[in-house]
């Protein structure tokens, strides 16, 4: 018995167009959030300027993986693994497109935050920014290897990216409740801190789709499933 | 759907499956080689269960070997186990397998209407167990063929020779004919398979209804077709019950990869 790819080799072309396309999506906002953050500290218009222009790239490829996983469904009629694997393709790319979507709402803040003087305690985004990308990169990373116990890594870490966030978002209320003038800065702080965080439960939800798709196996020599399952 | 009465040793136990096929090991050479080796499965009653697997796998053997089919071949012989229907062996001497045909009706992948006008086509298993009475005759024939969702499109022309009906309807006027006899189970061997897609979806359709007054199990290589019509699928492979279970999970999530492989095409 071959156990490799499918017989059918156009079937396993077009699963990996599906795979690379969701992929680049991935990579592609990756790319848009870290110049959403590093526009914001480094205080540099013409990073968050490219982020805002790049949402428009993501949102065509999330498109062509739509298109690709309705063909493939179409075509090939897929069962199993490879049905959860194009469906799951199709809903993790649309999550990592409003990863862009959040690196760009984080640029636009940045811009209008740009205005004014650089608020206090600005650096302290960078801890929950780094768990979450963390976080989205090893999701991916997961999917792109099915790889479950990865996956399940990023389901681990969630308590820890929630108790980050909370103390990030409390620091910068705190601070807005201070009333130095910088208010609408430290809103804006809250409301990244917030666009980050949804960046991290991006990446929970797409570890789940890699956990729903790919199985695990039982021993062989076994013959009834619900005799087992009893 | 109802008919004539019909008295038989085989009658359904209470809950019991329709069929329990225990430790079943199949020989086509004199018990040299087993083409099955120790199946197990039980198929319920009043549902559809399908046999797939690549050609060679045993699934068109043990479905043979339901309505003891494979007693024609000489050198063939159950090795080990049985094979209960309607909790009755059907492999003990004192079972008749001419009665035994009766219970368990078969419909083949090419389809196989008898040189004769529609109506006798219908009517043959009754009139070969005995049946004179017209009336009788006539309301099975409409029964069955109603059964067979094509009464309508043959109401008009029963006298006709039943080869002059496409493909498609040839092989429903052997659904008819299987189930005139009123068997409690029916065997469908591929019968789709020389089938253009309107006609399988006719059949399909079909298999469908049949379900509701009948126990049926279908030999299918479309993975399409067992996951649309069946409630329980088997996956057989090299002469082994790989998996087995509900049709839904062996297609969503089966848990042996050897039935995910073929299932999804891996299978080389």
């Amino acid at each position: 018995m071959n156990t490799g790819g499918h017989i059918l080799t156009s079937f396993n072309e077009d699963l990996s167009l599906l795979k690379e396309k969701t992929i680049l999506v991935g990579t592609n906002s990756l790319n848009n959030l870290d110049n959403a953050i590093t526009g914001l500290l480094s205080r540099d218009v013409e990073i968050c300027s490219k982020t805002v222009m790049a949402k428009d790239n993501d949102e065509g490829l999330e498109a062509e993986v739509d298109k690709l996983g309705l063909s493939i469904i179409t075509r090939y009629r897929p069962m199993a693994t490879d049905l959860r694997m194009v469906i799951a393709s199709m809903k993790i790319a649309s999550n990592l497109e409003r990863i862009s979507g959040h690196a760009l709402s984080i640029a636009k803040r940045t811009r209008k935050m740009l205005k004014h003087e650089e608020p206090e305690a600005i650096d302290n985004i960078q801890a929950l920014y780094q768990i979450s990308r963390k976080s989205i990169e090893s999701s991916l990373q997961s999917y792109a290897d099915a790889d479950r116990d990865l996956a399940q890594h990023v389901l681990d870490n969630e308590k820890s990216i929630s108790k980050t966030y909370k103390k990030t978002s409390k620091l910068y209320t705190k601070l807005l409740e201070k009333n130095d003038g910088h208010e609408r800065d430290y809103l804006d702080l809250v409301f990244i801190t917030r666009y980050i965080e949804h960046v991290a439960s991006i990446a929970i939800t797409i570890a789940e789709d890699v956990i729903f798709t790919y199985p695990v196996f039982d021993a062989e020599n076994f013959q009834n499933s619900e005799t087992e399952e009893e | 759907m109802s008919q004539q009465n019909t008295t038989s040793a085989f009658q359904p136990e209470d809950n019991k499956p329709m069929i329990e096929i225990d430790d079943l090991s199949f020989s086509y050479d004199h018990g040299k080689t087993n083409t099955l080796k120790n199946i197990t499965l039980d198929c319920p009653e009043k549902q559809v269960t399908s046999f797939i697997g690549p050609s060679g796998c045993g699934k068109s053997t043990l479905l043979r070997c339901l309505n003891r089919m494979n007693d024609l071949v000489e050198t063939s012989c159950v090795t080990s186990g049985e094979i209960r229907i309607m909790g009755h062996n059907i492999n003990n001497k004192e079972v008749d397998p001419i009665e035994l045909r009766k219970n368990v009706g078969m419909v083949f992948q090419k389809y196989n209407p008898f040189p004769k006008s529609i109506y006798d086509n219908v009517a043959y298993g009754l009139k070969i167990q005995g049946e004179k009475r017209k009336s009788v005759l006539n309301d099975a024939v409409e029964n069955s063929l109603r059964g067979a969702a094509l009464w309508d499109e043959v109401k008009d022309r029963l006298k006709d020779s039943a080869l002059g009906l496409s493909g498609g309807q040839q092989q429903r006027l052997c659904i008819a004919r299987a189930i005139a006899v009123q068997p409690k189970v029916i065997l469908m061997d591929e019968p789709c398979s020389a089938l253009d897609p309107i006609a399988t979806a006719k059949v399909e359709e079909l298999i469908m209804q049949l379900k509701k007054e009948y126990t049926i199990v279908i030999v299918t290589h479309s993975m399409q077709q067992a996951s649309r019509v069946s409630d329980r699928t088997a996956f057989f492979y090299l002469g082994d019950l790989v998996e087995y279970g509900e049709t839904e999970s062996i297609f969503t999530n089966p848990k042996q990869e050897r039935t995910e492989h073929y299932i999804s095409g891996r299978f080389g």
